[in-house]
């Protein structure tokens, strides 16, 4: 008797499925092109560290590049290959190897010594590793100094704060993270030093290397209620460093009057729905860094290191947007030469997860 | 039921029946295969996880879902499409799993050595051994009535443990690596102890407090890789310290290749299902154990204790989940564990126990099996999505727990004795 | 209501349940069914109440066929039936069960509580069944609930043939009286009686006519005028002695001594109340009372799986205060729980197992931690052809045996190994004539063996069939301490809280003792008849023998 009704649901579902799928519509006339460089001759493949390629963070910003690539050169066609934890590393270096792939792209510094590994073993094939420094001559390695542009996003903060007080929090503590969180904290203290203000800096202390984390950076809700915490302690401006987990620092400052955002990694203005609630973002070129890699690699260019960086406009300040008219045009002035000092090297901004201390 | 004087017996008129004089074998073996019973219904799952797992990939794979939309026009590239990929899809994951042909084929033709062959074998096993210790921690714990959740958290202390010995002690392999692995049998023992105890005590059900402490182990693990005790003095990212040569679980293989990392503890492991085998069918605390699983009133009555067994079993569980913990921190993870490490084997420890039906034999075939859809899915990466093995997974499951479903679905006749159901009590 | 069956037949597959069953039911008469378990009988009356349907063969009412294929049909024919189990909904008032499926509605669907009140009120007092039809049904003790089955049975549309399945089973001596009046003040009102049972003298008391049923045949067609030992045999197939074969006791040194045990439930209740009792090497001390009353208690606290609040137990001279089940059953104390399939055995473990249960790690069934397959083996050999055990062989799982059986290795078990004493709780509980028998004569040589018995029995008739004194229990405490030879009534009364000295004054006691007291019917004529020998009682509980269906 229990068989009617799944082969009901069962029929019913295919006939569902076949009119939704149109089934009555033309046939192709032509063989049509494909839209992902079938025929390409460079192979560019990628592996990707936990989380997924769809993890809103380094890994989608890092296949967004190699995309970018295949999309400039049609002579290159990429892939990528999800790592569920870093014991699949390997593997998945071993099979890109074995695929035939042209170029392989590991991201996360985690992953640089496997990659150093297999690139040893494999000197003829160009390697990249994203977040991490090697000393191998084939692998390409991929860094940024996001200090730089957190450190502007600090000054700002510090300027815009009407309480006096700003908080920060990161997903773990790992230098991808702290890195950010360091160079906010020194950002501030330029402007205290500076113009004389006392702003106060809540979930991190940039001395001791000790703040707040949540151990995630997909729980949006433990997010919110971190950043709850934090407004209810008096910040007006809230620095996530959590990927989508900061997300819940967006609805936070939406729900509360005069509390607002930093965004990292990308423009939030453009790439999350509260543009309204973000006065600037802390932006890492990940995806233009990886990209110009791969078109590097398709052009013959083995090894190497590349630092992001305002100079080279790896990282940057993102634009005002909604908030251009709020920010002063004395703090757009004194940003625009804090930039320069920068670039100049007359200001370092120190941080022990800088590229150039790691 | 009946009175002694007669047994109705539904075996024997069938004989009676039918008019040949003895039983044809063949026949006997036609009806087994039609047959609601625990074999077929694992092999009826499997093959039809496999079929619901290609209707899947047709639907999600965009190229092909197009060739749908005019198959009225041209039917036969929907249908070659639709072959091609789930055949592409399948054999992909087969050569992860198992045998690699076009490395076959370059070894005939000499490119390749031998060793590069048995990479797919070696991650398959390498997989599985995990799965084999905490599916058997499922599994112990199961046959005393008991539904271990915990083996995720007993695990995590298990590769603590063992990570701890493996990198503070300086001793000769022979001593320290045993003792590294023992102390991933115990650290995880104490914390599978504690459900036990919790419930001996104070009748608290052991999986509301297995949940909740797997909650405390992955928390505290993310705390104590961010310590500055356990925390790598070279690697700035959330990683922890590297056990010590001595320690680390040889490899099997890689004599033939470095890259074949199946190690010892797959031997451990198999060891462990013999022990589990013996300990439950032969020993005086299996019996215990299986009594009180079954019916801890009459084993009460009959002057077991309880508790006791409750807390012993929940320790020998533990001690199990925690050697596949040290399997992963002394083998694939010596350079230095982090908060990914463990995945999710002491979860996926219940679905194998599930599957392998709580006995040792079967969890080693279901770890296996699991071990292989593992490696197969990461290496027939970008092909499949690793997403398709997870989902295989999850749809035999279902249907090894539910096999009056499958039955219903085949029209397959009940067994003798009824359908096979795995239930954990309080449920 | 004239019913008749012909050649009524129903085949499960390949097993026949019942073959070619003849039976005629006259208008007022009282017809037993009499069966061993799994004998047919049930098989029958669900085919008559429209839950089964028959392979072959035919019912006919009236002199016409008919054809049930649900029990509403049945019901609409006229025929209403008594479950073993009742099917009452508890916290519902008597007379909202009784309309329960078939509500008194005035317009629109509103309930009327007066029909339906007037309606219990009315059958209730014409067969005087004393019922108040505002009681909430889980209140009322277990024979009232069975007159709520009985009303609601007789409140068809036009109920003429009531079909009552095990009644007894459930019931207090008093209440099996009182049910026994019931039955035949429903046949003199012309209501045909279809009585099943497998307990003979409620059997030879009520019916009209017998029809004994063996592996679903008619067997034999008997008068009620027929000897217990021939209605036996006929059920059994062979000849049976219901006589219990015991010499006078020659009591020994105590063996248990229970000293001002009590016991408070969690529920704060006094389980027992300061009881008092000793057993001595050599006797067989009955207990008699209500269920409920502290057996379950005394039994779980003299093992030592309850832990009293107060009081000593002694076994053997020494107090066991403090000492595990373990230690106790090492130490000789055997235990025939009475939930046996609760308590008594793992279902799924071999009968070799079972038989091993409270010694599996003991020599020389296992030695430093491993259990030792031969010597369990060589055990469960030797207890099957010992103890009779009817099984296919050592490996088959307990499940698959009879209650009889499983009984038996219950039995085995206790006593292949050193005892000093026993509590044996409903030792033949559920369990047929042939291994009752069986039991009842281990029972008197294991007590001639010099150990000290405990009977716990809610059946009088095993207590007065072997034991040497009787203990009766009522609220926790021993009430009375009486010789076998003590009349029923007696016994009756202390069971349900009367004194000794109240024997003369029946009236005075039934007012003073408690609810229960209202239930106790005095009826000479089935007392006489109770009266007379030393029988053993054939109880089934078709429930814990997962019934012959």
């Amino acid at each position: 008797m229990a068989v009617k009704p799944f082969k009901l649901a069962l029929a019913g579902f295919s006939a569902i499925g076949l009119a939704a799928l149109a089934a009555c519509g033309d046939a192709p006339t032509d063989d049509g092109g494909d839209d992902n460089n079938a025929e390409a001759s460079f192979h560019a493949c990628m592996v990707t560290d936990s989380g997924g390629v769809d993890d809103k963070s380094f890994n989608e910003s890092s296949w967004a590049g190699m995309e970018a690539a295949a999309d400039e050169n049609s002579d290159i066609k990429v892939s990528f290959k999800e790592s569920a934890s870093e014991t699949d590393y390997d593997p998945n270096l071993q099979s890109s190897v074995d695929d035939g792939c042209d170029f392989i792209v590991g991201v996360g510094g985690l992953m640089t010594a496997n990659v150093d590994t297999i690139a040893e073993a494999n000197p003829e094939l160009p390697f990249a590793t994203v977040d991490g420094l090697s000393a191998i001559d084939n692998v390409y390695s991929v860094e940024f100094d996001t200090a730089q542009s957190a450190f502007l996003a600090g000054y700002v903060a510090a300027a815009q704060t009407e309480t006096g007080t700003v908080a920060t929090w990161g997903g773990l503590q790992i230098p991808p993270v702290t890195i950010f969180m360091d160079g906010f904290a020194a950002g501030i203290e330029q402007h205290n030093a500076d113009k004389g203000t006392e702003v106060e800096l809540l979930g991190w202390d940039a001395e001791a290397q000790e703040g707040t984390f949540l151990n995630s950076f997909e729980d949006t809700a433990g997010g919110k209620s971190t950043s709850d915490t934090f407004i209810q302690q008096g910040a007006d401006i809230i620095f996530p460093v959590a990927g989508p987990a900061g997300l819940g620092a967006l609805t936070a400052a939406q729900e509360n009057d005069a509390v607002y955002a930093i965004w990292v990694d990308t423009d939030g203005f453009e790439s999350t729905e509260y543009g309204a609630e973000i006065i600037t973002s802390a932006e890492k070129g990940l995806a233009n860094a990886v990209r110009d890699a791969v078109l590097a690699a398709y052009d013959g260019t083995t090894g190497g290191e590349y630092v992001g960086t305002l100079e080279n406009g790896g990282v940057a300040l993102a634009p005002f947007h909604d908030f251009d008219s709020v920010v002063s045009d004395e703090t757009k002035a004194e940003i625009e030469e804090l930039t320069q000092q920068i670039i100049d090297g007359t200001l370092v901004v120190e941080s022990p997860s800088s590229p150039s201390a790691g | 039921m009946s009175t002694e004087t007669e047994t109705p017996a539904p075996e024997q008129p069938e004989s009676a029946e039918t008019t040949e004089p003895r039983p044809n074998f063949m026949r006997l073996f036609g009806r087994y295969l039609i047959e609601a019973n625990s074999v077929m219904v694992t092999i009826y799952s499997l093959v039809m996880a496999f079929f619901i797992g290609a209707v899947l990939l047709i639907v999600s794979d965009e190229g092909v879902r197009s060739t749908w939309t005019y198959f009225f026009a041209r039917p036969q590239d929907a249908l070659s499409a639709s072959w091609n990929l789930v055949y592409d899809s399948y054999l992909a994951l087969f050569q992860g799993a198992i045998l690699n042909l076009n490395t076959l084929e370059a070894f005939r033709a000499g490119d390749v050595e031998f060793g590069n062959l048995l990479r797919p074998l070696s991650e398959t096993l390498l997989n599985a051994t995990p799965l084999i210790f905490t599916g058997l921690a499922v599994g112990l714990a199961f046959r005393a009535g008991l539904f271990n959740i915990g083996a995720q958290g007993q695990m995590i202390f298990g590769m603590l443990g063992a990570l701890v010995i493996g990198f503070t002690l300086n001793l000769p392999a022979a001593i320290h690596l045993p003792l590294a692995v023992i102390a991933g049998a115990v650290a995880g023992g104490i914390f599978g102890a504690v459900p036990g105890v919790l419930k001996a005590t104070t009748g608290a059900h052991e999986v509301i407090s297995s949940i909740m402490l797997n909650n405390i182990a992955a928390l505290f693990l993310v705390w104590a890789i961010g310590s500055q005790f356990l925390h790598s003095e070279t690697k700035s990212e959330l990683v922890t310290k590297p056990v010590n040569e001595t320690a680390t679980l040889p490899t099997l293989l890689s004599s033939f290749n470095p890259s074949l990392r199946v190690n010892l503890a797959l031997l451990l492991g198999v060891a462990a299902a013999v022990f589990v085998w013996w300990l439950l069918s032969k020993s005086t605390f299996g019996f215990r154990i299986r009594a009180v699983g079954f019916n801890e009133h009459a084993s009460a009555t009959a002057g077991m204790r309880i508790g006791a067994t409750y807390t012993t079993t929940m320790a020998a569980a533990g001690a199990l989940a925690g050697l596949a913990g040290a399997a992963l921190s002394l083998g694939v993870g010596a350079s230095g564990i982090t908060t990914n490490t463990a995945l999710e084997y002491g979860f996926d420890g219940i679905t194998v126990a599930l599957l392998g039906r709580a006995k040792p034999g079967g969890i080693v075939a279901a770890a296996i099996l699991f071990g292989a859809l593992k490696a197969g899915s990461l290496s027939a990466q970008p092909a499949v999505p690793v997403d398709i093995s997870i989902l295989l997974q999850a749809i035999i499951v279902l249907f090894i727990a539910a096999p009056a479903l499958v039955k219903a679905i085949l029209h397959l006749r009940a067994p003798r004795g009824g359908l096979v159901t795995l239930e954990a009590k309080g449920w | 209501m004239r019913l008749e069956l012909k050649g009524l037949t129903k085949k499960f597959g390949s097993f026949t349940a019942d073959d070619d069953i003849d039976l005629v039911v006259e208008p007022g008469q009282i017809h037993a069914v009499l069966g061993e378990n799994g004998a047919g009988k049930s098989t029958l009356m669900n085919m008559l109440y429209g839950i089964l349907q028959p392979t072959s063969g035919e019912i006919l009412i009236d002199g016409e066929p008919v054809d049930f294929s649900d029990p509403g049909e049945a019901i609409a024919a006229g025929i209403g039936m008594v479950h073993q189990h009742f099917k009452l909904v508890g916290p519902f008032s008597v007379a909202d069960n009784v309309q329960l499926g078939r509500e008194h509605t005035r317009f629109a669907g509103v309930l009327s509580a007066g029909a339906a009140r007037r309606a219990v009120r009315d059958v209730s007092e014409q067969y005087g069944l004393h019922l108040d039809p505002d009681a909430i049904c889980e209140d009322l003790p277990v024979g009232v609930q069975q007159r709520v089955e009985i009303v609601k049975a007789l409140s068809g549309p036009k109920t003429e043939l009531l079909i009552l399945d095990e009644p007894t089973a459930v019931l207090t001596p008093a209440e099996i009286t009182e049910l026994l009046q019931i039955m035949r003040n429903l046949a003199e009102g012309g209501t045909s009686i279809l009585f099943i049972s497998h307990k003979l003298k409620e059997v030879q008391a009520v019916a009209d006519t017998i029809t004994v049923i063996r592996r679903g045949k008619v067997v034999a067609e008997l008068e009620p005028t027929a000897s217990e030992s021939e209605m036996a045999s006929a059920m059994v197939g062979r000849a049976v002695s219901l006589q219990v074969d015991k010499s006078a006791a020659e009591p020994g040194e105590p063996r248990l001594e229970v000293t001002d045990l009590t016991v408070v439930t969690d529920a704060g209740v006094k389980a027992l109340d300061g009881l008092e009792l000793t057993v001595h090497a050599g006797e067989i001390v009955g207990l008699a009372g209500v269920e409920g009353n502290g057996q379950t208690e005394l039994a779980r606290s003299i093992l030592g799986l309850l832990k009293p609040d107060a009081g000593h137990i002694a076994i053997d001279g020494e107090d066991v205060h403090g000492r595990n089940p373990a230690r106790r059953i090492k130490a000789g104390l055997g235990y025939i729980p009475e939930d046996r399939g609760r308590d008594g055995l793992v279902a799924e473990f071999s009968v070799a197992e079972n038989l091993v249960l409270n010694q599996y790690r003991d020599a020389p069934f296992a030695s430093s931690g491993v259990v030792n397959a031969s010597a369990v083996d060589r055990r469960a050999v030797d207890s099957i052809a010992e103890f009779d055990i009817r099984t296919q062989s050592p490996d088959e799982s307990a499940s698959s045996l009879s209650g009889g059986n499983q009984q038996k290795v219950i039995i085995a078990r206790e006593f292949s190994r050193p005892r000093r004493f026993l509590v044996a709780a409903q030792p033949t509980r559920g369990v047929d004539v042939g291994a009752t028998q069986f039991i009842h004569s281990r029972l008197v040589a294991e007590r001639d063996t010099g150990t000290g018995i405990l009977l716990i029995s809610s059946e009088l008739d095993e207590i007065y069939a072997l034991a040497d004194r009787i203990a009766v229990i009522y609220n926790g405490r021993i009430v009375g301490e009486v010789d076998p030879d003590t009349p029923r009534e007696v016994i009756g009364r202390l069971m349900v809280g009367g004194r000794l000295d109240d024997e003369t004054d029946t009236a005075d006691d039934e007012a003073d003792s408690g609810p229960e007291a209202a239930a106790v019917v005095n009826d000479a004529e089935v007392e006489t008849e109770t009266e007379t020998d030393v029988e053993t009682s054939t109880e089934t509980d078709e429930d814990a023998n997962g019934g012959d269906r």
